[in-house]
């Protein structure tokens, strides 16, 4: 690409310098000239809604939205005078006497509404027009978040976010004129919706309380809290998170706009499971004493412990971690080793074919963002990638990428894809079709997770392979992501772990005396992996369990001894992602009195310091 | 025009006591409370020990915490809380007659806020749900008698009865922003409401 042409615009008296295509609001800011916008956001198209941002141009006789205008070279711009400050006013009190923006009962009344810094910013004490006080609706169905019509001024930031960011466009305006109201999925509520994610980016982006974290309403306001900057515990993919604290709590989180990989943007599972889902925490050792759980003190847990792990020979013990921790807890594990006969790392379903046979591509987010095909074999990022499962949707629905889906279980991106195949079929027919609709392209991806090492995804693979590069010209790529389930599945293998996908198998094959599980803080306390795989009646046999978790499920039920662990955002440590980085997460909070490290425990167990 | 009455706590005494001489001239203050929670009178309560400061620049003439039954002539009005039903309209056109200065104090009375909420309902059903369907009131019904002040269907703020000359939002203002707001009247200068001063909450 050849460089922009400089241009040079005057503001307020000052020269400003950008670029050809740049928008007057975009210079002005890069000058320092902080004009006031309230629809804008960066990021996302312009939408010249709310007409704050108008500005005087030289020899025009209309306002023009400097968000929304290019600037030219030479334009004299005027953003600040009596008569514009006085527009701006009007602006913003006919935006506060339109809804019902009662400031008081408002959870982002303290400094998080934008809407209330623009009424203070120009000094708005009084409204000079009748107030509307209509009647409007609150929605309160949504599993994470409300939406109170009564504080929306429809910047249509939420629908703009919703289409151009996580690319579901479940979010629209609805109605005309007073009426116009943002609705979800043309009139449903948040509860009912079916193209929803709750990735909850349009919350983070609302400019008032319309759009408002029920978990995190009243509990502090943002610019009281304190910021973390960490990543994501939740998938591989290694998303930047900011967490806000205070007193020793998260009150939200959002994405790290910094962050290579997801750029501000988060699905459900980091924005949301991280913190706001009801759990009950375990936070003192327990022991099972005739069928029913007591509290006792770790040097009393501990005395039990050993005494457990001297009754049964090495021979059928078996460790079993979850593939959240660190890889520090992956090193350090490796003294202990030698007391089981197994330490196994539990993955998903084939998860360990993949994590043997795996290429790690270290810029897999930039190749997916320049191809113009996808395919998928095997994986399920809407379920388990969310923040990828945006990048795709966008590409497919705003930049017209091809999307093949190979093996793949049912998800909305089927609605999007060129070829959805849940159950491949490899007659030629079939593969013709493929060849026929990649036919063009130049860079092609394909993301392949767990599912694509069974024998019907490496037939599709090897029979892929063939038909994308026969297609392709010198010059054109195709590139392969491995996308594991896993959080750290890829990190604690490395340190030579295996990894469990069976575990019924597994069990069975070592019918073991004991089993320690480390199942931290997997989100369902580790019971999905029992659930998936029915275990529970497997375990029921073993003669003791002992499970070193963060919260209460139907896995630390059947223990004979619980220990408490911290969560995520309790420790520090590196993680490995799925391009092969190592990423850092920063301890956000610090560890409750009672819990103590997984290692430490383990170690002490054995009595090695 | 009303008669006035003599005040029972008279603030000129209690400054006198204050080893204060009151000074000749001194601006004659009311205040009302309509529609609001008195938050905004606790709030000015909250002047603390700059009551006594305040009580040798102003007459106290009307107001919740003076024992005096009819609005008198004033300089200076503050007006917390908003238009609920006729009576609040009566007294605050009344008081805006009477007096040459008339301040909105708190979101009550500025934009209407939490009294208001009701707006979204119809008046019928704000009576019956307030008077018949909670628990304490179910066996009193809606009162009718004619002495009772009658609720309007909506809720108004007080700039949309009377002509307002200062508003001061706040839920409730601060007492540091009263007294910078008072001050500066008494100084004779208009009041600069910026952040941190200017709040809706």
């Amino acid at each position: 690409m050849s460089p922009k042409k400089k241009i040079v615009i005057t503001i307020d008296g000052k020269r400003c310098e950008g670029e050809e295509g740049q928008t007057i609001l975009q210079i002005a800011r890069a000058n320092g000239i902080n004009i006031p916008t309230l629809c804008y956001l960066e990021g996302l198209t312009p939408w010249g809604g709310c007409r704050l941002c108008v500005v005087e141009v030289a020899g025009n006789q209309k306002l023009v939205t400097s968000c929304a205008t290019p600037a030219t070279d030479g334009m004299v711009i005027t953003a600040f005078s009596e008569r514009l400050t006085l527009l701006r006013k009007r602006i913003l009190e006919l935006l506060f006497s339109e809804g019902n923006h009662i400031c008081p009962i408002c959870p982002y009344n303290k400094g998080d509404c934008t809407l209330q810094q623009r009424g203070y910013e120009h000094g708005i004490t009084g409204v000079s027009y009748s107030y509307l006080y209509p009647a409007r609706p609150v929605d309160l169905t949504g599993k994470y978040f409300g939406l109170d019509h009564n504080r929306c001024i429809l910047c249509g930031r939420c629908v703009r976010t919703c289409d151009e960011i996580e690319g579901v466009h479940a979010l629209d305006f609805g109605n005309r004129g007073i009426r116009n109201q943002i609705v979800v999925d043309l009139g449903k509520t948040f509860g009912e919706s079916v193209s929803c994610t709750n990735c909850g980016a349009c919350v983070a982006n609302c400019p008032t309380g319309a759009l408002f974290d029920k978990a995190a309403a009243f509990q502090a306001p943002l610019v009281s809290c304190q910021k973390v900057v960490t990543i994501c515990p939740e998938c591989p993919l290694g998303c930047g998170l900011v967490v806000y604290t205070r007193d020793n709590r998260i009150v939200n989180v959002f994405g790290n706009k910094e962050s290579r990989i997801n750029g501000g943007h988060l699905c459900v599972k980091g924005r949301y499971w991280t913190w706001a889902e009801p759990r009950n925490r375990i936070k003192q050792p327990l022991v099972k004493l005739n069928g029913s759980f007591e509290v006792v003190g770790w040097e009393k847990a501990f005395e039990i412990l050993r005494d457990l792990y001297k009754a049964v020979p090495r021979e059928r013990r078996i460790l079993l971690i979850s593939p959240r921790l660190s890889n520090e807890f992956g090193a350090a594990l490796r003294e202990i080793t030698s007391e089981f006969k197994v330490v196994g790392v539990i993955g998903a379903r084939n998860e360990g074919g993949l994590v043997g046979t795996a290429e790690l591509q270290p810029d897999a987010i930039s190749f997916l963002e320049q191809a113009d095909a996808i395919v998928i074999v095997g994986a399920q990022p809407v379920r388990d990638n969310g923040v990828l499962a945006a990048k795709i949707r966008v590409a497919v629905r705003h930049r017209g990428a091809k999307l093949l889906l190979f093996n793949c279980r049912r998800s909305d991106l089927d609605q999007w894809a060129n070829i959805s195949a849940p159950l491949v079929s490899v007659d030629r027919a079939f593969w013709k079709n493929v060849a026929k609709t990649i036919s063009g392209v130049k860079r092609v991806v394909i993301i392949y997770g767990p599912e694509a090492i069974t024998p019907i995804g490496l037939t599709v693979f090897e029979k892929l392979s063939e038909v994308v590069e026969s297609s392709l010209k010198r010059g054109e790529w195709v590139k392969s992501i491995p996308l594991p389930r896993s959080t750290n599945i890829l990190g604690l293998a490395s340190h030579g772990y295996p990894v469990v996908d069976d575990l019924t198998a597994f069990i069975e094959g070592v019918s073991p005396d004991l089993v320690h599980l480390v199942v931290s803080d997997e989100p369902h306390g580790g019971v999905q992996w029992l659930e998936e795989r029915g275990l529970v009646d497997l375990l029921k046999k073993v003669g003791a369990i002992i499970v070193q978790g963060a919260y209460e499920s139907t896995l630390t039920e059947l223990a004979r001894v619980v220990l408490p662990t911290p969560i995520w955002a309790e420790r520090s440590g590196t993680y490995t992602s799925f391009e092969g980085k190592h990423l850092k997460a920063e301890r956000v909070l610090p560890l409750p009195s009672g819990v103590k490290l997984e290692e430490e425990v383990l170690k002490a167990i054995f009595q090695k310091t | 025009m009303a008669r006035k009455q003599q005040p029972e706590f008279d603030i000129e005494k209690i400054a006198a006591m204050a080893g204060q001489q009151a000074t000749p001239k001194k601006v004659r203050l009311a205040t009302i409370w309509l529609s609001g929670c008195s938050g905004c009178h606790m709030s000015f309560l909250d002047l603390d020990e700059r009551l006594v400061e305040l009580a040798k620049m102003v007459d106290i003439v009307y107001s919740p915490i003076v024992d005096v039954k009819e609005i008198p002539e004033c300089d200076v009005a503050i007006v917390e809380g908003c238009v609920n039903n006729n009576e609040q309209e009566h007294e605050l056109k009344l008081l805006r007659s009477r007096a040459k200065f008339l301040i909105a104090l708190g979101d009550c009375a500025v934009t209407g806020n939490v009294p208001a909420m009701r707006n979204q309902f119809e008046l019928r059903d704000v009576m019956r749900r307030g008077f018949m369907q909670t628990e304490s009131t179910k066996r009193v019904g809606v009162p009718s008698d004619p002495i009772v002040p009658r609720l309007f269907p909506k809720v108004r703020p007080i700039g949309e009865v009377v002509r307002v000359d200062f508003y001061l939002p706040g839920c409730p203002p601060d007492a540091d922003t009263i007294w910078y707001v008072i001050t500066e009247l008494l100084a004779g200068r208009t009041p600069k409401l910026e952040k941190p001063k200017l709040r809706y909450d």
